[in-house]
């Protein structure tokens, strides 16, 4: 019965959802043409007069004052025509008319549209709820009081409770100190750790584990990745130069050192937005610096170095960070409104240009800014000074082959030194090797010419890193009177478009928000606009209704596997619905109450029996059938590695991670059908232990995607990632089974393990398995592994047994 | 039938499209269910409606061909070469640098004739491609948006001049799924010797799952990254690891029946298997006949690149791959210097095995179900900065020319026209997104359906939607 009831919803939502969608193609296609060309200079936003937005289907549905402006399926009904035909005063559009051909074309347009109206889910109240300041909910009295650790467990049990259904059991305590260390740490603990954590009686050993971890350096590593992938956090531009941005690395240590120092949730977002902006109370340079570094935020966007039009690569710039600042920190896709009023959340063109005049002022600036403490400056002016002395030798080692080219060339040719064809071939050596292609001279197949272009790389490749060690930041500045005459206006602009400038808009928070529709007041005290700081205020308080809960949804999103809202970055009409709201405003508010700090919300949620619970439910049969996604969390949720995890994990198991931290990224061995036929730079790898540092440590260049990460589903670095696809993919299987790192490794974890465990085999395979995934083996598994060792006695079986256990499902999901 | 494949019948009977589905999947996110991990991306989805073809080869000619050398004869040219070009009245360009100094016409320095039962106009500089023009369809009047490369390449892949959008490929591996699972949906052929800028982008899959990315294959060595076991692993040791890793894993599964994507992960291995059996038989040129290998170009070095990835994308479309797409190297056809040596190598490159394939394809009776289509970044230029020595051309994003050839299109039609110096289209003038759209139709997919839900929208290849070039289609 029930499931019938469900595919009668299904019907009725999917006919009425496909005829929305073919309105919406028939607006797009007929319809919005003629409008954007009669009428957006009044209506491509909403008007102030009638309140009637014609730049989206929805705005004509929803109408003005007057009502709906549009009846799908009828033009006869159409409040719009009856004003185009005159038959309703004023006579649109104002002062002229349309032709009656096009008033014609509008009519039938009308007509074919199906006679639905809006797609509206009437009244689920979620925007009432979304733009009303959280109040701490009170914790609902459950069935089993036994079972609530925190308040967490009692907001998921009371919901339980509603549907009959109870929680899962406890998990195995090795599935659980698995789980809570690659949660935390994105490292497998040791066998060690799990026998003493295993046979720990101490009531208190899991919330000391926690503690252990939270404070561990190598959880920065993990939680800061993160807020990388949110950030579009990369060391290059994009585009064809992607040029690099050599010292972005300073931006990614600021996160790793603000999740591992705790840094107040709502002072990390000031320093990202504002940090140039802060006044700083204790005046200490060192947390200027670091405010500085923070900016980087602000600097993450792709930028196409040499696009033909600056003026459009500034609204590019612009668009890009009003869209992301409002993704990241508020949940919503304000970015949609950069064109027309956004088509399902209320937020008008007008309020995205507002968002964007925040920005108007601020410039891309590289600053110095000195190294900090933390930063281990001695290292990196070392480093600095001898790059510099590298540099300069392998400038004079380019010369001398350009000289040895030169005195070849002369000699090819027979031509006096002193031949102007001879000045025309050297200075076409500085020009784009592009040139090149299309001369087909000797020269080029002589050993001199392999020598100088050896000899240009090596300075290429050294000047690149010298430059990955200055004390600079990659941050932005503001550009404001007296330098120029007046602070840059900010103006809507009618679809997007940079020609068709609009309304001159202020800054203002968003409207839905605040509830008022006045620009904010920001007044202008010289040095600098105090816009972005002004917005970075509204943001990180406590008054403002999305803030604290985007972000305990996005920590509850990677501590659970999915958010309570399971969009993260949309928590608008058009996102998931909360799972359980009033859990989502309890954290809010303990959130704000706990001073923002994210390691609080860690231990709330690690030690709730919420997320203890094993992944195993004895009714997951019939729990399936009635919550299939587990949204009311009757389990908890398999995990798999995510690319980074995983091949750092292969690393520490050989015992081969280079635990160093910060500094400049390294760049990985690389495939040449990846790394190399770029024309504006070449992929140096660097030396080898660097190679083996924690993946969020190596350089992330937006054309140079390494491979195997790539098919283990890591971010994309062109946009914000606010959560990543899982995908199995046969590649997955083709990399971990024939690809060089596990290859390689497999060989380092064999010597491990015969160290380890002595040169008996079945001693052998313990430890293996031991380390591997953190139990003894079977003896069934005991018994098909000892199968491979006798047919190869160690290493070289062992290192085909440990390619095996890295390839295990049991490796790469955790229960 | 269990819970979940009657949901999913019962969304494909009764939604038929790709669109429809993701827009459930939006409405009803509870009803994703055991995890879309577990549903086979690739497998083969019905389209919105009858095809015409049903694999696509795409041959990129990077750096952009100048229409008036190849297939849009401009006598004008000839009539006023090195006459100043007046830009007075095309003041609104991308690219001011460019048209900063005195610039001078140029005249083609290649002939034209007709050519085939069509009288198609072409070059002499394509002499193979002459012979095949009864089989194409020329559109003269193609327009892009940007002038700039790296743009205006992301907008022939993705639609778009901005980095972070699926691929057509993409798009149509995800509408359209594939009907060899032992093989790639999505092959992409890049020349090693220069890569298309921003590499992979331009075949990745954006924002869509990664299960619909193009996958490389190399024309040397092996074609399929980390496909064949390493050197040191013998077949009998890879064969026990295989029978070990699939004991292990089964036992854990016993214990886990509960999660779906264990049975998925063990797939993927199974696949990866047949792959490293199948692929390379695919791929094998050894049985091709030696005619064959001729008509190519193979074991001439200048045809030898673009030839062996013409014969490998005929045999991966005759092994049921939905969508190829090779490229020439980057900037390969960026004619600034001197248009008639550049594009003398490029298409001494090209002509011979494009003709060859289209006469393969042919003649193997799959070039009904194959489209073809030939088209580079944006065109170029009818004149040349006045200063320089030599005569070249410059990016032009205002026209171009680009042909389709079977797949059920209408064979020697020439669509649309572009001013009397080859400058601006102005004839039934139609945009790179109408060529998309064009390709999804022939393919079986309507552009305005064929949707994402990604941030906050519905995404298209085509965004707003494109127009069909009717004229094609038939």
């Amino acid at each position: 019965m029930l499931r019938l009831g469900f595919v009668a919803v299904l019907i009725f939502l999917g006919n009425s959802a496909a005829a929305a969608e073919e309105n919406a193609a028939v607006f797009q296609k007929r319809l919005h043409p003629i409008l954007h060309t009669h009428c957006f200079s009044c209506h491509g936003t909403t008007s102030p007069q009638s309140n009637l937005s014609v730049s989206s289907l929805e705005g004509l549905l929803r109408g003005g004052k007057h009502g709906p402006a549009l009846t799908p399926g009828s033009s006869q009904k159409s409040l719009l025509m009856a004003y185009l035909r005159g038959e309703r005063s004023p006579k649109m559009p104002l002062g002229g008319s349309l032709p009656d051909t096009v008033i014609q074309e509008l009519a039938e347009a009308i007509d074919t549209m199906a006679p639905i109206s809006v797609p509206d889910v009437p009244g689920d109240g979620h925007l009432e709820w979304l733009l009303h300041r959280p109040k701490a909910p009170g914790v609902p009295a459950v069935s089993k009081v036994s079972w609530v650790r925190n308040p967490i467990d009692a907001f998921i049990l009371a919901k339980l409770d509603a549907k009959n259904m109870t929680p899962a059991p406890a998990a195995d305590p090795r599935a659980l100190i698995r789980r809570v260390y690659f949660d935390l740490i994105g490292l497998p603990p040791s066998p060690e750790e799990v026998s003493t954590f295993v046979n720990d009686r101490d009531p208190a050993a899991y919330a000391k584990l926690v503690d252990k971890l939270l404070a561990d350096a190598r959880y920065g590593e993990r939680w800061g990745r993160h807020w990388l992938d949110l950030v579009r956090f990369a060391e290059s531009d994009g585009f064809a130069i992607d040029s690099e941005r050599p010292t972005a690395w300073r931006y990614r240590d600021y996160v790793i050192r603000a999740f591992n120092q705790d840094k107040p949730y709502d002072l990390f977002i000031k320093e990202q937005l504002a940090g140039d902006e802060m006044k700083d109370k204790r005046g200490a340079d060192k947390d200027s610096a670091e405010r500085l570094i923070a900016l980087g935020f602000l600097r993450m966007a792709t930028w196409e170095a040499d696009a033909t039009s600056r003026q459009q690569l500034r609204q590019d710039f612009l668009n890009e960070i009003t869209g992301t600042t409002a993704s990241v920190f508020l949940g919503l896709t304000a970015g949609c409104a950069q064109c027309h009023d956004h088509k399902y959340d209320p937020i008008p063109q007008r309020d995205f240009y507002r968002l964007q005049a925040f920005f108007a002022a601020t410039a891309l600036d590289e600053r110095p800014v000195p190294y900090l403490d933390v930063e281990n400056p001695k290292v990196l002016k070392q480093r600095c000074r001898q790059h510099e002395d590298e540099v300069e030798q392998a400038n004079t080692e380019l010369e001398t082959r350009k000289e040895a080219l030169k005195q070849r060339f002369v000699e090819l040719k027979n031509l006096k030194p002193e031949d102007p064809a001879v000045a025309e071939f050297m200075r076409e050596l500085n020009v784009a090797n592009v040139f090149f292609q299309e001369r087909e001279d000797s020269i080029f197949k002589e050993p001199v010419w392999k020598s100088y272009l050896e000899a240009k790389d090596n300075l290429r490749r050294l000047s690149e890193l010298g430059k990955r060690y200055q004390p600079v930041a990659v941050a932005v500045k503001e550009v404001v009177p007296p330098d120029v005459p007046a602070l840059p206006d900010t103006y809507l602009l009618v679809s997007g478009e940079l020609e068709s400038k609009g309304e001159k808009t202020e800054p203002g928070f968003l409207e839905c928000v605040i509830g008022k529709t006045e620009p904010a007041k920001i007044p202008f005290v010289g040095s600098s606009s105090g816009r972005r700081l002004a917005l970075a205020e509204w943001i990180a308080s406590a008054e403002n209704p999305l803030t604290a809960r985007v972000m305990v949804n996005r920590i509850w999103q990677h501590h659970f596997g999915e958010g309570l809202v399971r969009t993260p970055s949309d928590f608008g009409k058009n996102g998931a619905r909360p799972s359980h709201p009033e859990l989502l405003d309890w954290l809010a508010t303990e959130f704000i109450d706990q001073k923002w700090s994210i390691k609080a919300m860690h231990r709330l949620m690690l030690t709730s029996n919420a997320y203890q619970q094993a992944t195993a439910h004895p009714e997951w049969k019939s729990y399936t059938e009635s919550d299939p996604n587990n949204e009311l969390l009757w389990r908890m949720n398999w995990m798999r590695l995510d690319g980074e995890s995983l091949r750092d994990s292969v690393l520490a198991l050989a015992g081969r991670l280079n635990p160093a931290s910060g500094g400049p990224g390294a760049l990985l061995e690389t495939p040449v059908d990846v790394a190399e036929g770029f024309e504006f730079f070449k992929w140096f790898p660097s030396e080898e232990p660097e190679q083996r540092r924690r993946t969020v440590y190596t350089f992330q260049r937006r054309s140079v995607v390494n491979p195997m990460l790539e098919v283990f589903d890591v971010a994309n670095m062109n946009v914000s990632c606010s959560r990543r696809n899982l995908t199995t993919v046969t590649p997955q299987a083709l990399t971990l089974m024939n690809g060089e790192l596990v290859q390689r490794e497999s060989r380092y974890l064999a010597e491990r393990l015969m160290r380890e465990a002595g040169p008996q085999p079945d001693q052998q395979i313990d430890r293996a398995f031991l380390v591997a995934l953190g139990r003894p083996p079977s003896e069934s598994e005991k018994g098909e592994s000892m199968k491979l060792l006798k047919k190869l006695p160690a290493p070289e079986g062992l290192a085909h047994l440990s390619v095996v256990l890295f390839n295990l499902n049991e490796f790469l999901y955790l229960e | 039938m269990s819970f979940q494949e009657s949901r999913r019948r019962f969304l494909y009977q009764n939604l038929v499209g790709v669109g429809g589905i993701a827009l459930m999947e939006l409405l009803h996110r509870d009803l994703s269910a055991a995890g879309p991990a577990n549903e086979k991306p690739l497998a083969p989805k019905p389209p919105h409606h009858t095809p015409k073809a049903k694999s696509c080869i795409f041959l990129s000619m990077l750096g952009g061909v100048a229409q008036m050398d190849t297939f849009d004869p401009k006598p004008a040219l000839k009539k006023f070469d090195g006459m100043p070009m007046d830009w007075s009245k095309h003041k609104k360009t991308d690219q001011p640098a460019l048209f900063a100094k005195p610039r001078h016409l140029v005249a083609s320095p290649f002939n034209f004739s007709k050519q085939g039962k069509c009288g198609m106009d072409v070059s002499d500089l394509l002499p193979n491609l002459s012979s095949c023009v009864d089989d194409m369809a020329f559109v003269r009047s193609v327009q892009a948006d940007n002038g700039n490369h790296p743009a205006a390449v992301f907008q022939m892949n993705t639609g778009f001049i901005m980095p972070g959008n699926p691929s057509l490929g993409a798009w149509l591996s995800y509408g359209l799924g594939t009907v060899n699972q032992n093989l790639p949906a999505y092959v992409a052929l890049p020349d090693f010797r220069s890569i298309p800028f921003s590499g992979s982008q331009q075949w990745g899959s954006g924002f869509l799952p990664a299960s619909y990315q193009g996958t490389v294959l190399r024309w040397k060595g092996d074609p399929i990254r980390d496909l064949a076991s390493p050197p040191d692993v013998t077949p009998e040791t890879r064969e026990q690891q295989r029978e070990l890793l699939r004991a292990l894993n089964q036992e854990y599964l016993q214990k886990h029946f509960t999660n779906p994507d264990l049975q998925a992960r063990i797939d993927a291995y199974e696949l990866s298997y047949r792959m490293q059996a199948e692929v390379p038989g695919v791929l094998s040129i050894d049985r091709e006949s030696p005619s064959t290998k001729e008509m190519y170009g193979l074991g001439d070095p200048v045809t030898e690149s673009f030839g062996k990835r013409c014969l490998m994308a005929r045999k991966l479309v005759e092994s049921g791959v939905r969508y190829v797409q090779i490229y020439t190297p980057s900037q390969s056809w960026d004619a600034h210097i001197d248009v008639r040596k550049n594009h003398l190598k490029n298409a001494q490159e090209t002509d011979k095995p494009i003709a060859a394939l289209i006469m393969d394809l042919k003649q193997r009776g799959l070039l009904e179900s194959t489209l073809l289509v030939w088209m580079g970044e944006f065109g170029r230029t009818p004149d040349t900065p006045a200063d320089q020595k030599t005569k070249g051309r410059d990016h032009n994003p205002g026209a171009m020319t680009i042909w389709f050839a079977g797949g059920g299109v209408k064979a020697g039609v020439v669509v649309g026209a572009t001013d009397e110096l080859g400058l601006k289209a102005v004839e039934d003038v139609y945009h790179i997104r109408d060529v998309h759209a064009t390709i999804l139709h022939l393919m079986g997919l309507n552009d305005m359906r064929l949707t994402y839900y990604h941030a906050g929208r519905n995404r298209r290849l085509t965004d707003t939607g494109g127009k069909l070039i009717h004229q094609v289609v038939g």
